[in-house]
């Protein structure tokens, strides 16, 4: 069991090492993909805290991805905002209309909570659309990233992509360690509870009602941060972004990933960016490969990518205990 | 024509939409609703009797031979996919199909691609059903093929009514989908009825697609532009309702056809407006039975 700590913390000083020197091993091209990659793993990680974690099915969820997108642009467009500011103002806002849709959704559960969030989705998704004088409509809006200015060190350039590169990391890997740090507490032990009987939870006097408003606001902050690094990223907005076509996107990658496991859905997201990148520049025809992959992995691999892995590690040690034996 | 003179064209053009709605929708009711299978290929095999419905006509030019052939293959798709595929997923609930059901519609809406290419079709209508019938006294025209679209939609919810509540096989049916073990007990081969059940729901997507086709236009987005107002008309009107469906797809077409005449800014709200406040206010639908 400690062997097995010592090993969990070596791999991952070994990713953030890799992270750390990629800029000086990838071509330009690959590192954009691999922001791409980072962004979407916060994305991902959020949303299995309800998906893996909770048992709750949102189809809505890029709401709060595209509300996030959304603010940055608008400040760095309208008001010179900071960047740091920007990327925090994309959290919030997210935050505060999952205050506002949370409160209906959070008192339900399995199909109504999936649909009631899709149908708030394309509430959303229909004001970005209709609203043209704020949000551009489809032409969507574009602002150029401002420069990062840091007390003590100055400002930091962030047209540059390596810098900018770091400044994502950073704020992913803070990210994604307090939403592991939650998963610890007993907010995350009570996720669980609720995701195996959510009747019984209430019966031993827990309101599960607030606790699933509380987990569902967390993951749209966090969903909204890295809608914010999206957006700035591509220093442009549109209705892509927010619409149901992204939530169902958030869905797969997640439930590809694995949602039985906090590292899942982190390697269905670079793992579906990866594979939509080399296909559509393969073939025209990248839908049908990535169509027969979900059904072969549905049919084959029903806990994803990561429950693949688990069990080829076990099936390898157990060979490696008959060896020894 | 002044807008009071209007509302009569106007609420048969929703009625249309709406019924077009209901026969895709009755499919998807005995799919998701009865059998609850999360199913997103049901645009898809839609649009699939709409291509096939189309090659028909061009291999022989018959309409009528189109109606009958092209749903029947949509319904064998439906039986394929339901007896390799859901079947053995099922029992994992509803992601694993979601997933499924969207790789499916992936496959099929490239595949149309291949096969009759991106640009949109023009199905022929025969002779019998192109013109126009005078309603609402003189001057106002209009097109008997949308009449006849009504036409078929009510008989196919009589008909499922019919055989749902007044026949013993409509009763097997709604036994299996309340209670699979127990019919099965009773020594029903269950999984055969559900097999039919899905494929009678295919069948429907394509029997829509070959009547919606000429009407909502045959290519390839077909299947997405439809699918969000599909689920929005079962879950509004009552997972499982046939009724419940065909109030709801009314509804929504009426609402479309007049929200798009009066506020064309807001019209696309007030269908997921509908969505959200049943789903707050009335969770088992229109008509649905509360559980």
């Amino acid at each position: 069991m400690k062997n097995n700590l010592i090993w969990k913390w070596l791999a991952l000083a070994c990713l953030l090492m890799a992270l750390a020197v990629m800029p000086k091993l990838l071509p330009e091209f690959y590192l954009n993909l691999l922001i791409t990659m980072v962004i979407y793993s916060l994305c991902a990680v959020s949303f299995n805290m309800l998906l893996g974690q909770t048992g709750l099915l949102s189809f809505g969820h890029a709401a709060y991805f595209g509300i996030g997108a959304y603010a940055p642009i608008l400040l760095f467009k309208h008001f010179e905002c900071s960047l740091l500011l920007g990327t925090l103002a994309g959290g919030v806002t997210a935050l505060l209309l999952g205050i506002v849709f949370g409160f209906f959704v959070a008192r339900k559960s399995g199909l109504p909570f999936a649909l009631l969030s899709l149908a708030f989705n394309a509430l959303i998704w229909g004001v970005a659309e209709k609203w043209r004088s704020l949000t551009g409509g489809e032409d969507g809006l574009a602002a150029s990233r401002p420069d990062l200015f840091l007390p003590g060190f100055g400002t930091i350039d962030m047209f540059s992509t390596i810098n900018f590169y770091y400044f994502v990391v950073i704020v992913v890997v803070l990210c994604i360690t307090c939403c592991w740090y939650l998963t610890q507490t007993p907010l995350g032990k009570l996720n669980l509870l609720i995701r195996e009987n959510e009747q019984r939870t209430a019966f031993i006097g827990y309101d599960t009602f607030k606790t699933k408003y509380l987990v569902y606001l967390i993951c749209a902050f966090f969903c909204g941060i890295a809608g914010a690094l999206a957006s700035i990223f591509g220093e442009y907005v549109a209705t892509t972004m927010i619409n149901m076509e992204k939530s169902s996107d958030i869905l797969i990658m997640t439930y590809v990933g694995g949602r039985f496991t906090f590292w899942g859905p982190i390697v269905g997201a670079c793992f579906l960016i990866y594979i939509n990148d080399a296909l559509s520049s393969l073939t025209e025809y990248w839908a049908i490969v990535q169509g027969t992959m979900f059904i072969v992995l549905v049919m084959y691999a029903p806990f994803g990518i990561s429950g693949l892995l688990i069990r080829i590690k076990d099936w390898v040690w157990a060979k490696q205990e008959d060896n020894r034996s | 024509m002044d807008v009071i003179g209007i509302i009569p064209v106007q609420a048969l053009h929703g009625l249309v939409y709406g019924m077009v709605l209901f026969l895709l929708a009755s499919g998807l009711t005995l799919i998701f609703g009865m059998m609850d299978v999360l199913n997103f290929a049901h645009g898809a095999l839609y649009m699939l009797g709409a291509y096939f419905s189309y090659t028909v006509m061009v291999w022989t030019g018959q309409f009528w031979l189109s109606l009958l052939i092209a749903p029947l293959l949509v319904g064998g798709v439906g039986v394929f996919i339901e007896r390799f595929f859901l079947r053995r997923i099922h029992v994992h609930g509803h992601i694993p199909e979601l997933l499924l059901t969207f790789g499916i519609a992936y496959i099929l809406e490239d595949v149309v691609k291949i096969l009759w290419g991106n640009e949109p079709l023009r199905v022929k209508i025969p002779a019998i059903l192109s013109g126009s019938v005078s309603l609402f006294g003189a001057g106002s025209a209009y097109p008997t093929y949308r009449l006849f679209i009504l036409l078929v939609s009510f008989l196919v919810f009589v008909l499922l009514f019919l055989v749902l509540f007044k026949t013993r096989l409509g009763i097997i049916v709604r036994a299996a989908v309340s209670n699979k073990e127990m019919v099965g007990a009773l020594g029903f081969n269950v999984p055969l009825v559900f097999l039919a059940l899905f494929g009678v729901g295919a069948w429907l997507a394509g029997l829509a697609g070959v009547i919606g086709g000429p009407y909502l236009i045959t290519h390839p987005g077909m299947a997405a532009a439809i699918l969000i107002d599909l689920f929005v008309v079962v879950v509004v009107g009552g997972l499982g309702s046939i009724q419940g469906a065909l109030l709801a797809a009314i509804l929504i077409g009426e609402l479309q056809s007049f929200g798009v005449l009066f506020i064309p800014q807001f019209a696309i709200f007030f269908e997921f407006l509908l969505l959200a406040a049943v789903l707050i206010f009335k969770p088992e639908g229109l008509l649905g039975e509360p559980q």
